[in-house]
C-alpha cells in the first residue's frame, strides 16, 4: 500500500496518550537521580524530600497507566506493532515506578545519613555512578524516541562501568575502618551503590524494550550490547 | 427417530483417501502434495469473464489446523476459499487458473467431477442454511444424496455422531423430528456443520460462519472449531480479525493491489503461523491492515 490511511485514529490518539504518560515517568525518574545522588552525597535533607514527594507524582501516574492499559485492552484488541507496544508500556509502567522507588531509598539514606561523619572519595565514587546512570536513562529514552535499535545496544556498554563502581564499593565500605558511626554512614552508601546500578540494569532493560518493540524479537542484550540472547536466559 | 428405511449393508467409509475425488487420473507431472498438507493451492488465479478476481494464490493447508484467510473487502479470500472446493464453477463467467491439490489430485483437472468435490469438501456459509427438513433428516438426507446406503440403525449413528461432533446433539436429542428451522441460529449452524461433517470429510471450508451469530454463539462455534480440528482441517474466511487470533493456527492475509490499468486484483501478501502474523509480521500491509492504517 502507498496511500495509508489510519482508520483507528482514535485509539492511535489514545496509544499516544498512554505512550507520553509512561514517558513522563521515565523523565521525572531520570530528574530524580540528579536530585538523591546530590542529597545523599551532600546531606541536603530537603533536596530528599522533594525526591520522596516527586516519586508520588510516579506513583499516581503508575495508577494511572495501569486504569488506561486496562481499559484501551478491553475496548481495542491491537496487534502488531500495536500489541507491541502495549505490551512493553505495561513492563515499562512497572520499571519505571521501580527507577522511582530506588531514588526514594537513597533520599531516605540521605536523611538518614544527615550528620554522620563522611569519607569524601566514598561521595565522589557515588556522584561517579551517578553521572555514568543519568545518561544511561537519556540514552534509552532517545534510542526509544527515535526507534534506534543500534543506539540502545549502546546501553550494556554504559552499564559495564556502573557494574565495575558498584563491586568496587564494598572495598570501599571495608576500608573505612571500625568507627562505628562512619560504618554506619559507609553502609548506608553501599545500599546507595546498589540502588544506581539496578537503575543502570533498568535502563539496559528499557533498550531491550525498544529492541522488542522495533524488531518483534524478544531477547536480552549480552554484555556486549551487540549480540543476542534468544533462548529466554539471562546472560548478563 | 425416521420412519423411513434404509437399504442394508452399505458403511460410510472412514478411511483416506477419498475414492469420490481421487478417481480422476492425475495430472502429467503434478509435483507431490507436501506429507502434511491435506490441500494445496498452486498458482491459483480466479478471473470472473476478464476481470482477474485473484493472482498466483500458492497456499498449504496441513492436516489438524485452522487456517484463516483474512484482508479488506474485495481482496478474494472468499473467492479462494470457494476455488476449494470448486463452488466458483456455479458461477458462469468464473473460471480457475493454477491447481488445487486435495490428497495429491488436481481437483481441477480433467475427468474431476465438480458435484463429487463440493460433496466430498463441505461448506459452511455465513447465514446459517439448513434444508427445510427436520433436524435428523438435515443430517440423513445429506449423508444420502452422498450416496450413502447403511442400514437405519446405521443412520441413526451417523446422525447421532455427527451432531455430537458438532456439540449439538445434547440440545437436539429429544427433538430430532422437529424442523432445522425451530432451532437458534447458533444452532442452525452448529446443524450445519453437523450435515457438512456427517459425509466424513477431511476439510471443512466456512465462510464466515459466525458473522451472523451473538457474542456467546460465535464463542460456541470457536470452541467447535478447536474440537474439530482432532479431525478434520479447517480453512476459515473471516472479518474479524480476533476470531481468527483466536482460533487458527495459521493466518493468510490478502490485500486488493491495483494493476497498471486500474484493475483491483486479490492477491496472497504473507502466509504466517497466526502468533507471528498478529504479533510481529513479515510485511508492511500486513502490519498496515492489522493496525488499522489501510490505505
Amino acid at each position: 500500500m502507498t496511500d495509508t490511511r489510519d482508520t483507528n485514529t482514535h485509539f492511535h490518539q489514545e496509544l499516544e496518550e498512554l505512550e507520553r504518560k509512561v514517558l513522563s515517568m521515565v523523565d521525572r525518574a531520570e530528574q530524580m537521580v540528579e536530585m538523591a545522588v546530590q542529597a545523599v552525597t551532600s546531606d541536603d535533607t530537603d533536596l530528599a524530600a522533594r525526591v520522596i514527594e516527586l516519586d508520588n507524582a510516579i506513583d499516581q501516574t503508575y495508577m494511572e497507566v495501569h486504569q488506561d492499559w486496562t481499559a484501551l485492552m478491553a475496548r481495542n484488541q491491537p496487534l502488531g506493532s500495536d500489541l507491541r507496544k502495549m505490551t512493553i508500556f505495561i513492563q515499562l509502567n512497572v520499571l519505571f515506578e521501580r527507577m522511582g522507588d530506588q531514588c526514594v531509598n537513597i533520599a531516605k539514606i540521605a536523611q538518614f545519613n544527615k550528620g554522620l561523619p563522611r569519607v569524601q572519595r566514598i561521595c565522589e565514587q557515588i556522584r561517579e555512578m551517578g553521572d555514568l546512570v543519568r545518561p544511561m536513562i537519556r540514552t534509552a529514552i532517545e534510542a526509544y524516541v527515535r526507534g534506534d535499535v543500534d543506539e540502545a545496544r549502546l546501553l550494556p556498554a554504559m552499564d559495564q562501568p556502573v557494574d565495575r563502581l558498584n563491586a568496587n564499593m564494598y572495598k570501599e565500605t571495608v576500608a573505612v575502618g571500625a568507627n562505628p558511626q562512619l560504618l554506619e554512614w559507609a553502609t548506608k552508601m553501599l545500599m546507595v551503590s546498589r540502588a544506581l546500578e539496578r537503575i543502570g540494569d533498568q535502563a539496559v532493560d528499557f533498550g531491550e524494550q525498544t529492541a522488542y518493540l522495533i524488531t518483534g524479537e524478544r531477547a536480552e542484550f549480552d554484555e556486549d550490547g551487540m549480540a543476542w540472547s534468544t533462548d529466554g536466559n539471562d546472560e548478563s | 427417530m425416521n420412519n423411513e428405511t434404509y437399504t442394508e449393508e452399505a458403511t460410510l467409509d472412514t478411511g483416506a483417501p477419498r475414492p469420490e475425488v481421487a478417481a480422476g487420473p492425475k495430472p502429467a507431472g503434478a509435483p507431490a502434495t507436501s506429507p502434511n498438507h491435506v490441500m494445496e493451492t498452486r498458482n491459483m488465479s480466479i478471473y470472473y469473464g476478464d476481470f482477474r478476481a485473484v493472482a498466483d494464490v500458492s497456499l498449504g493447508f496441513a492436516r489438524n489446523e485452522i487456517s484463516a484467510l483474512i484482508g479488506p473487502s474485495g481482496c478474494g479470500k472468499s473467492t479462494v476459499l470457494r476455488s476449494l472446493n470448486r463452488m466458483n464453477d456455479l458461477i458462469a463467467s468464473a473460471r480457475t487458473e493454477g491447481e488445487v491439490h486435495y490428497h495429491g489430485t488436481n481437483i481441477y483437472a480433467d475427468g474431476i467431477d465438480p458435484v463429487r468435490v463440493r460433496r466430498t469438501i463441505g461448506m459452511v456459509f455465513q447465514k446459517p442454511n439448513p434444508f427445510p427438513k427436520t433436524i435428523y433428516d438435515n443430517i440423513a438426507w445429506g449423508a444420502k444424496i452422498n450416496g450413502y446406503r447403511g442400514s437405519k440403525a446405521n443412520i441413526d449413528d451417523l446422525v447421532q455422531e455427527a451432531l455430537e461432533g458438532a456439540a449439538l446433539w445434547d440440545e437436539v436429542k429429544d427433538k430430532l423430528q422437529e424442523s432445522g428451522y425451530s432451532l437458534s441460529g447458533g444452532q442452525q449452524q452448529r446443524l450445519c456443520i453437523a450435515r457438512a461433517i456427517a459425509t466424513k470429510p477431511d476439510v471443512i471450508l466456512m465462510d464466515e460462519p459466525c458473522s451472523a451469530l451473538d457474542p456467546i454463539a460465535t464463542l460456541r462455534i470457536e470452541e467447535l472449531m478447536l474440537e474439530l480440528k482432532r479431525d478434520y482441517s479447517i480453512v476459515i474466511v473471516t472479518h474479524n480479525m480476533q476470531q481468527a487470533a483466536r482460533v487458527s493456527d495459521k493466518t493468510a492475509f490478502f490485500n486488493v493491489k491495483l494493476n497498471e490499468t486500474g484493475m483491483r486484483t486479490g492477491r496472497l501478501v504473507e502466509y504466517s503461523p497466526t502468533e507471528q502474523l498478529f504479533t510481529s509480521p513479515n510485511e508492511k500491509d500486513t502490519e498496515d491492515y492489522i493496525t488499522g492504517r489501510f490505505g
